[in-house]
C-alpha cells in the first residue's frame, strides 16, 4: 500500500511554513515567502515544491490542515469588507459606545478604537423582543427593506443583524436574513448575532457579529482561492482551518465563523509547545514564545494544559491578555487560547522621530516588501536587518538558501537612516535597536508572567517561530529566566502544531433557568438536542461520528450574578444535585465563598465535541543541506569570530557560547552567557547565566 | 538586604497590582448587585503595615484616596487590637474616613504568623443601604440620619468570628438584603484572595526585603511625580467651574481651585469655594483629594506606580464648612457629582499653563437615576450611573460612547436590566450637534430611555444644563444635559438637573436621560471643512449644524462642501464675533 500524507500549512506575514507527515510518522518541513497579494499563490508555490521534492502523488494527500493570519491583518489593517449593521430601532449606537470602560487610566490622548461599521451604514428596524423571546413589536419588514436598499446603495459587502434578546428567539433576524438575501443576493456575506452567539448582553455579541461580518468576506474569497490553488495541483483532500481556541474545523465552517480565524497561527504553536511537554513529562510550566515577521506573542502553560479565555480583543494593540484591561480592541466572544501579543518582529521597520528617538514597530514591512537585506523591494530598515548586520543572522542566505541576502543592502539602510543621524557607529546603533527590541518583546512575556503574578524565572521558554530562537537568550537574559527549549522544527513550528490537533466544536444552549423550577426531563432532552446539533454538524462537515468525543458542560450562577462559572457535568438522569454541588465547590475555589441559600440559575448548557485528528509523529526526516561558515558577530563588545554550527553538531553536554546553530528553518544565537546542549529527543536546551 | 534589584522591583510591583487586579475581578465575577457587576462601581486595593497604598485595582481613580483615609482611623483605632481573622466594615464619612452611606468599606489585615503584613482593602457601592429613597442617595436629604444606615468603623469579624448582630441590622435596613449581602461576602472574598497573594509574596522575599522594596516602591513613585512637576512652569493658577444648584430654582454653586505650581511640588486650596448645602451634595474631602490627584497624574506620561509615594508632593486643602469639607450632620449621598467638578475646575485652571495636554469638559460625571418598586413579590433598585462623553484635546477631537475621565465605570447591558426588572430601554444613542464645536469637537452626548412598565418611584442627580461642559481657547462649550419625562399621551415635562424630591412614574410613561456634550478646543471656524463634512456624513453634525457652528456651507443632497459659500459665510461669521 502506498502511503498517504497529512501537511500543516501555517501563513505569517513574513513566510509560509509546511509541514509534511506520512502515515508512518516522518516529518518532512520546508519554509517559503508568504505572498501577502494572494497568500494561496505562496501555498500553492511551497506545495508544488515539496510534493515534486518528495515524489508524491498529490492524489494521496489525505488532509491538509491551515492557520493563516489572514483575519488578524485585515482588522489590525482595517482592510475588512465595507460592513452594515442592522440593529433594532434606537440602538444603533450601542457597536460605538462599547462598555465605556478603557484599558488606561490617567491618559487624556486616548483614542478608542473607531467602529468597524461606519455611524451611517449602522440602520435600524422596528421590532422588539421580551426577555423570554416573546414577540412585542412585530419586525417591521419595510425598515428591513430600506436598510438593504442603503446597503446595496452604498456597496456593502457583509452585513451584520444583532437585534435585542435574539439569543432567545431567532424569527426576526432569522426573517430579516431572508429579505436581505433576496435584496441583496448571494454575493454579500451575512451573520447573525443570536446564530453566532447566542448569549445574553447585547454588546459583546453585536460586536462578535460585527467582527465576524467584517472579515467574512476575505476569509470567503481567500478559501475560495485556497481550494483552487490546491485543485489545481491536484490535491483534492479536506481542507481544514486551526480556530483560536486551538482545535480545527472545516474549510467552508471557517468561512461561517471568520472571527473564530483570528488567533489561528498562534494557537497551533501553543498546542505544539502544550504536546511537547505534556508528551515528554518534562517541567510542564512553561512560557510560549514565538516571534516570527510581524509580531511576537506568548502564552502561559501550567501543569500542560494552556491558558484559555472565552473573551478576546482584536486590534487592541499590545494585548495583555489580564481580563480588566478591556476597551482597546474589538471584542469577539469565543474560546481562546490566551495569547498575549505585541506588534514587533523580525520585518518590525526601525524609524527614527524629530526628537531623535529610535523605535521598532508597531509598522512592519512583512513579506512584501519585506527587510532590505532581502532585496524585494524594501526600502525601510527593520529589524531583520539589524540580525544581520550584528551578524546574529546568515548574511548570504536564509531559510536553506531559498531566500537571498544582500546584507550591505541592509547595513546601509540602517546606516542612511539611523546612525548616521543619530551621530553613532554603526554597530553601537544596531546593538541598542536590539535591546529596544528585546525591551519591547518582554512585555509580552510579562503580560503572562508578572502581570499575573508570577514570576518568570520559575518558568522555562519555549522559543520557536523564525526569529524566537535568534533573540531568545536575550529575551531570557532580560528577564532571569534560565532555561529555554528551542524545538525541533522550531522554525516551522506552528505549522508542524497543525499536524498535532484535534477537531474540537463547542454547541450552547441558552436556558436562564433556576434549578430548583427545571421539569426533571429538561437536562436529558436539552443534552441529547445538543448531541443532534453537534451529529449534524460532524456529518454535514464529513467527520465520523463514531471517532467524536462529547463533554457536557453547564453554566452556572447565584440568581443576581452576572458571571458564569462552567462546570462540567454529564447531566445523566437529569440530576441537577451534582451540577449545583459542583458549582457551589467551584465558586468557593474561584470566588473564595458558596451560599446554599440562594437560588443558582442555569444560564447555558453547553456541548464541546472533539474527534481525534492529531497525527503519530515518528521522526523528523533530515532537513535539506546547506553550506555553513563562521562569521563575525556582535555580542555588545564588537564583532567576535563565531563558531556556526548545525543542530546535529551538539551533544548531549553542554557546549558554551558564543556560537550560533544554523537550521534549515530558522536560526539559534546563543550569547556568551549562554551554553547549550542537545537532549534526547533532538531538541536544544540552553542554559542562560543570569546576568 | 541593601541593594534594590530593578527586575525584582519590577516583579513586585507588577505582583502587587495583579493581586489587586485579581481582587477587582473576583468582586465583580461574584457581586450580586448590577451597580458592582455590571457598572463597576467598586475599588480594591492594597495597603502596606503603616497603612500606606502600595497598588490599586484598574478601578476608579477617583477613589484612589479614599482607602488612606480609612486605614487612618482603623490603625487609630484599633492598632493595639487587631489579630488575625479580623475583618473591618465601615461606611461612615464623619470619624471613620467613609465617603457616602452606600459605599461600604471593608478591609482586612493581613497576618503573617503573628506579625502583621499589610491590609487588603475594598470599597463597594450597595445598591441600598435604606433611608429615604430606593438606592440610598436622596439629593433632598438635609441630614445624614435621613440617608440611610450609619456603619461606624467596626469589626465584621472578630478573629475569623462573624459579627452576628451586625449581619442582622444590615439585612433588616436594605431594600435588597440579597444583593447587599451578596455583594458583602464578594468583598470579603477579594480580601481573602489578596491575602493568600500578598502572603506568597512576602514569604518568597522574606519580611525585611518585601518591606524594604515597598519603601523603594514609595520612593520611586515620588520620584517620578517630582520630575513630572518640574517639568512644569511655577506659578498660581486659578480654576473657577460651577454645579448648576439645587431644585427648580437653582442657584449657582461654586467650586474655587487656586493651583500653585513651586519647583516639584504643587498645591491646591479650594478657599473660595461656595459654603456646604442643605442637600445631600456636601463632598467630604478624600473625594477631592482624588480628584486633584487624578487630574495632575493625567498631566504625566510616565508609568507611575499606584502608590502613595506619588500623593507627597501634592497637597490638598479646603477650609472646614465648605462644600469640599462639610460638618457633620451635613447629608452627602449624592457628593459624587462635585467630585468631577473638582476635575474640571483644576483642569480648567492647568489648560492655563498646559494647553496641550489638557481636555474640554466631559459629560458631566456620572448621571444618577435611581427607580425602585416592587416586581414579582420583591423589591428592585435600577441603579443607573450614566457616563459617555470626553472633551475635546489639543491635537483631537474628544470622544463619545466612553468613561468620563475620571471614572472608569461600565454600562448595563440593556438585556440584563429587561431580564431582571420592569424597565424597558427604548434607546441608547448619541445625540448629533451636542458635542462643543472647535478646531477639534467634543464628543457628543449620549441619551438613554427608559420605558416603565409598571409604577416606579424614582430619583435624580444631574448637572451641566446651566452651566455646561467648558471649551478651551476659544473652543464652544457642550450641549446642556436634560432630564424629561413623557407622559402616555407623548407631552413633555422637563425635570430639574437636581430635583429636590423625587418623582413616580406611572406604567407607560419614558424617562429621557440626555447627558452634557463635550467641550470643544480652538476656533470653530478653522476646522477643516473636509472634517466637518466626516461628521456630516457620520450623521454626528447635521447639516444645518454644519453651517450654525463651523461657517460650513454643505448641500444637504449631494453632501458636498461649497467652498465658495463657506468662505463667505465663515467670513460673516468671524467678523460677528470680533462684534
Amino acid at each position: 500500500m502506498s502511503k498517504t500524507y497529512r501537511i500543516g500549512i501555517d501563513i505569517g506575514g513574513t513566510f509560509t511554513d509546511i509541514a509534511l507527515v506520512d502515515d508512518e510518522g516522518t516529518v518532512e518541513i520546508r519554509k517559503v515567502a508568504s505572498t501577502p497579494d494572494d497568500y494561496s499563490r505562496g501555498i500553492a508555490l511551497g506545495l508544488k515544491a515539496i510534493i515534486d521534492d518528495f515524489g508524491i502523488d498529490p492524489g494521496r494527500v489525505a488532509g491538509i490542515v491551515h492557520a493563516t493570519t489572514v483575519a488578524t491583518n485585515t482588522i489590525l489593517e482595517f482592510k475588512g469588507a465595507v460592513t452594515g449593521l442592522i440593529t433594532t430601532a434606537g440602538f444603533r449606537d450601542v457597536l460605538e459606545i462599547r462598555r465605556l470602560r478603557i484599558p488606561v487610566l490617567y491618559d487624556l490622548q486616548y483614542d478608542k478604537p473607531q467602529p468597524l461599521v461606519p455611524r451611517r451604514l449602522r440602520l435600524e428596524a422596528r421590532e422588539r423582543l421580551r426577555p423570554d423571546g416573546s414577540v412585542k413589536t412585530p419586525l417591521n419588514e419595510d425598515d428591513v427593506a430600506r436598510a438593504a436598499e442603503v446597503f446595496r446603495r452604498e456597496k456593502v459587502e457583509a452585513v451584520a443583524i444583532s437585534y435585542l434578546h435574539a439569543y432567545a428567539n431567532q424569527a426576526h433576524e432569522i426573517r430579516t436574513e431572508e429579505i436581505l438575501r433576496d435584496a441583496l443576493g448571494d454575493g454579500v456575506y451575512i451573520c447573525r448575532g443570536a446564530e453566532i452567539l447566542p448569549e445574553i448582553r447585547e454588546y459583546e455579541r453585536t460586536s462578535t457579529a460585527v467582527v465576524n461580518a467584517y472579515v467574512g468576506p476575505v476569509i470567503r474569497n481567500y478559501a475560495d482561492a485556497l481550494a483552487g490553488r490546491l485543485a489545481e495541483i491536484g490535491i483534492d483532500a479536506p481542507i481544514e482551518m486551526m480556530h483560536s481556541g486551538g482545535g480545527i474545523m472545516r474549510l467552508a465552517a471557517s468561512v461561517r465563523r471568520a472571527a473564530a480565524l483570528v488567533e489561528s497561527g498562534p494557537a497551533a504553536g501553543v498546542i505544539a509547545c502544550a504536546r511537547l511537554v505534556r508528551g515528554e513529562g518534562r517541567g510542564a510550566n512553561i512560557i510560549s514564545f514565538d516571534m516570527g515577521g510581524t509580531t511576537a506573542k506568548a502564552a502561559l502553560i501550567e501543569n500542560g494544559a494552556a491558558a484559555r479565555t472565552d473573551e478576546y480583543e482584536v486590534g487592541a494593540g499590545i494585548n495583555l491578555s489580564s481580563k480588566l484591561v478591556k476597551g482597546g480592541g474589538y471584542p469577539i466572544k469565543m474560546p481562546f487560547i490566551d495569547v498575549s501579543e505585541i506588534g514587533a518582529g523580525g520585518g518590525s521597520i526601525v524609524s527614527l522621530d524629530s526628537l531623535g528617538r529610535v523605535a521598532v514597530g508597531p509598522e512592519s514591512a512583512g513579506s512584501m516588501p519585506g527587510p532590505v537585506c532581502y532585496g524585494r523591494g524594501g526600502t525601510q530598515a527593520t529589524l531583520t536587518d539589524v540580525f544581520v548586520t550584528l551578524g546574529y543572522i546568515n548574511d548570504v542566505t536564509l531559510a536553506g538558501g531559498s531566500i537571498e541576502v544582500d546584507a550591505e543592502a541592509g547595513r546601509a539602510a540602517l546606516r542612511q537612516q539611523i546612525s548616521d543621524p543619530l551621530g553613532q557607529d554603526l554597530a553601537v546603533a544596531a546593538r541598542g535597536i536590539l535591546m529596544l527590541a528585546v525591551s519591547t518583546m518582554t512585555r509580552a512575556v510579562k503580560a503572562v508572567s508578572t502581570y499575573r503574578g508570577r514570576d518568570p524565572r520559575d518558568f522555562s521558554l519555549i522559543a520557536f517561530g523564525g526569529n524566537g530562537p535568534v533573540v531568545a537568550a536575550d529575551i531570557a537574559s532580560a528577564l532571569g529566566i534560565q532555561h529555554i527549549i528551542v524545538p525541533l522544527a522550531a522554525g516551522v513550528f506552528s505549522g508542524f502544531g497543525l499536524l498535532r490537533s484535534d477537531v474540537e466544536q463547542e454547541f450552547v444552549q441558552p436556558l436562564l433557568v433556576d434549578t430548583k423550577q427545571m421539569p426533571a426531563d429538561m437536562l436529558p432532552g436539552i443534552k441529547a438536542r445538543l448531541r443532534d446539533r453537534a451529529m449534524d454538524a460532524l456529518r454535514a462537515d464529513g467527520y465520523d461520528t463514531g471517532l467524536a468525543d462529547y463533554h457536557f458542560s453547564a453554566d452556572l450562577r447565584y440568581f443576581g450574578q452576572a458571571y458564569e462559572l462552567n462546570i462540567p457535568g454529564d447531566m445523566n438522569g437529569g440530576d441537577i444535585g451534582a451540577l449545583e454541588e459542583g458549582f457551589h465547590c467551584e465558586h468557593e475555589r474561584t470566588n473564595g465563598h458558596r451560599s446554599t441559600t440562594d437560588p443558582v440559575q442555569l444560564v447555558n448548557a453547553r456541548l464541546s465535541v472533539t474527534v481525534p485528528m492529531a497525527s503519530k509523529i515518528a521522526r523528523f526526516a533530515p532537513a535539506p543541506r546547506f553550506e555553513r561558515t563562521d562569521r563575525p558577530v556582535n555580542f555588545g563588545e564588537g564583532p567576535v569570530m563565531t563558531a556556526v554550527v548545525g543542530r546535529e553538531a551538539l551533544k548531549s553536554s553542554y557546549r558554551p557560547g558564543p556560537f550560533i546553530i544554523e537550521d534549515y528553518d530558522c536560526t539559534c544565537v546563543v550569547p556568551p552567557n549562554a551554553s547549550a546542549r542537545l537532549d534526547a529527543l533532538g531538541n536544544i536546551e540552553i542554559e542562560v547565566t543570569p546576568a | 538586604m541593601n541593594r534594590v534589584d530593578p527586575i525584582t522591583l519590577e516583579v513586585i510591583r507588577n505582583g502587587l497590582s495583579s493581586i489587586a487586579d485579581e481582587m477587582a475581578l473576583i468582586l465583580m465575577r461574584s457581586a450580586y448587585s448590577p451597580v458592582v457587576r455590571d457598572i463597576m462601581d467598586y475599588s480594591t486595593g492594597l495597603c502596606d503595615t503603616e497603612g500606606r497604598i502600595i497598588a490599586q485595582g484598574l478601578t476608579l481613580p477617583i477613589q484612589l484616596c479614599s482607602f488612606p483615609r480609612v486605614m487612618r482611623f482603623i490603625r487609630k483605632r484599633f492598632g493595639n487590637d487587631m489579630a488575625p481573622g479580623d475583618v473591618f466594615i465601615t461606611n461612615d464619612p464623619y470619624g471613620s474616613g467613609g465617603q457616602h452611606l452606600p459605599d461600604i468599606y471593608v478591609l482586612k489585615p493581613i497576618f503573617q504568623g503573628a506579625r502583621l503584613a499589610g491590609y487588603a482593602a475594598t470599597v463597594a457601592h450597595h445598591t441600598d443601604l435604606g433611608g429615604i429613597v430606593p438606592g440610598s442617595v436622596a439629593i433632598y436629604a438635609t441630614e445624614i440620619q435621613q440617608e440611610g444606615l450609619r456603619i461606624p468603623l467596626m469589626k465584621m469579624y472578630e478573629a475569623g468570628k462573624p459579627n452576628r448582630a451586625l449581619f442582622e441590622l444590615i439585612e433588616a435596613n436594605t431594600r435588597q438584603p440579597v444583593e447587599v449581602l451578596g455583594d458583602l461576602r464578594a468583598q470579603i472574598a477579594a480580601c481573602r484572595t489578596a491575602e493568600k497573594g500578598l502572603l506568597s509574596l512576602v514569604e518568597r522575599y522574606g519580611a525585611e526585603d518585601f518591606g524594604t522594596y515597598i519603601d523603594a516602591l514609595h520612593d520611586y513613585a515620588e520620584a517620578m511625580m517630582r520630575e513630572t512637576i518640574r517639568e512644569l512652569p511655577n506659578g498660581v493658577f486659578v480654576g473657577e467651574d460651577y454645579l448648576d444648584g439645587l431644585g427648580d430654582h437653582p442657584e449657582a454653586i461654586k467650586i474655587r481651585a487656586t493651583v500653585t505650581i513651586a519647583d516639584d511640588t504643587i498645591d491646591i486650596d479650594f478657599s473660595g469655594t461656595s459654603g456646604q448645602v442643605a442637600a445631600s451634595i456636601n463632598c467630604p474631602i478624600s473625594l477631592p483629594e482624588s480628584a486633584a490627584f487624578t487630574a495632575i497624574r493625567c498631566l504625566s506620561h510616565r508609568d507611575i506606580p499606584n502608590c502613595d509615594g506619588y500623593l507627597k508632593p501634592i497637597t490638598v486643602r479646603a477650609p472646614e464648612g465648605c462644600l469640599l469639607n462639610p460638618l457633620f450632620p451635613a447629608a452627602c449621598g449624592a457628593r459624587g457629582v462635585v467630585g468631577y467638578r473638582v476635575f474640571d475646575t483644576i483642569m480648567q485652571a492647568l489648560a492655563k499653563v498646559i494647553p496641550a495636554r489638557a481636555i474640554g469638559g466631559s459629560e458631566g460625571g456620572p448621571f444618577l437615576l435611581a427607580a425602585g418598586g416592587t416586581y414579582q413579590g420583591r423589591q428592585f433598585v435600577l441603579n443607573e450611573m450614566l457616563v459617555g462623553t470626553w472633551g475635546a484635546r489639543a491635537d483631537r477631537d474628544g470622544i463619545e460612547g466612553i468613561s468620563n475621565p475620571a471614572a472608569n465605570i461600565s454600562n448595563q447591558p440593556i438585556e440584563m436590566i429587561e431580564a431582571e426588572m420592569p424597565i424597558e430601554v427604548v434607546r441608547y444613542g448619541f445625540v448629533p450637534d451636542s458635542g462643543g464645536a472647535g478646531r477639534n469637537r467634543g464628543g457628543l452626548a449620549f441619551v438613554r430611555e427608559f420605558l416603565f412598565h409598571q409604577d416606579a418611584t424614582f430619583t435624580l442627580r444631574g448637572d451641566r444644563r446651566d452651566h455646561p461642559p467648558y471649551g478651551i481657547e476659544g473652543g464652544g462649550a457642550g450641549a446642556p444635559s436634560g432630564h424629561v419625562l413623557i407622559a402616555r399621551d407623548g407631552s413633555e415635562r422637563l425635570l430639574p438637573a437636581m430635583p429636590m424630591h423625587n418623582f413616580t412614574a406611572r406604567a407607560g410613561e419614558i424617562f429621557r436621560l440626555v447627558g452634557a456634550g463635550g467641550g470643544g478646543f480652538g476656533n470653530a471656524l478653522e476646522r477643516e471643512p473636509a472634517r466637518v463634512l466626516a461628521d456630516v456624513m457620520e450623521e454626528k453634525v447635521t447639516v444645518e449644524g454644519a453651517a450654525r457652528d463651523y461657517g460650513v456651507v454643505i448641500d444637504a443632497e449631494t453632501l458636498c462642501v461649497d467652498h465658495d459659500a463657506t468662505r463667505m459665510l465663515r467670513e460673516s461669521s468671524a467678523k460677528e464675533a470680533v462684534i
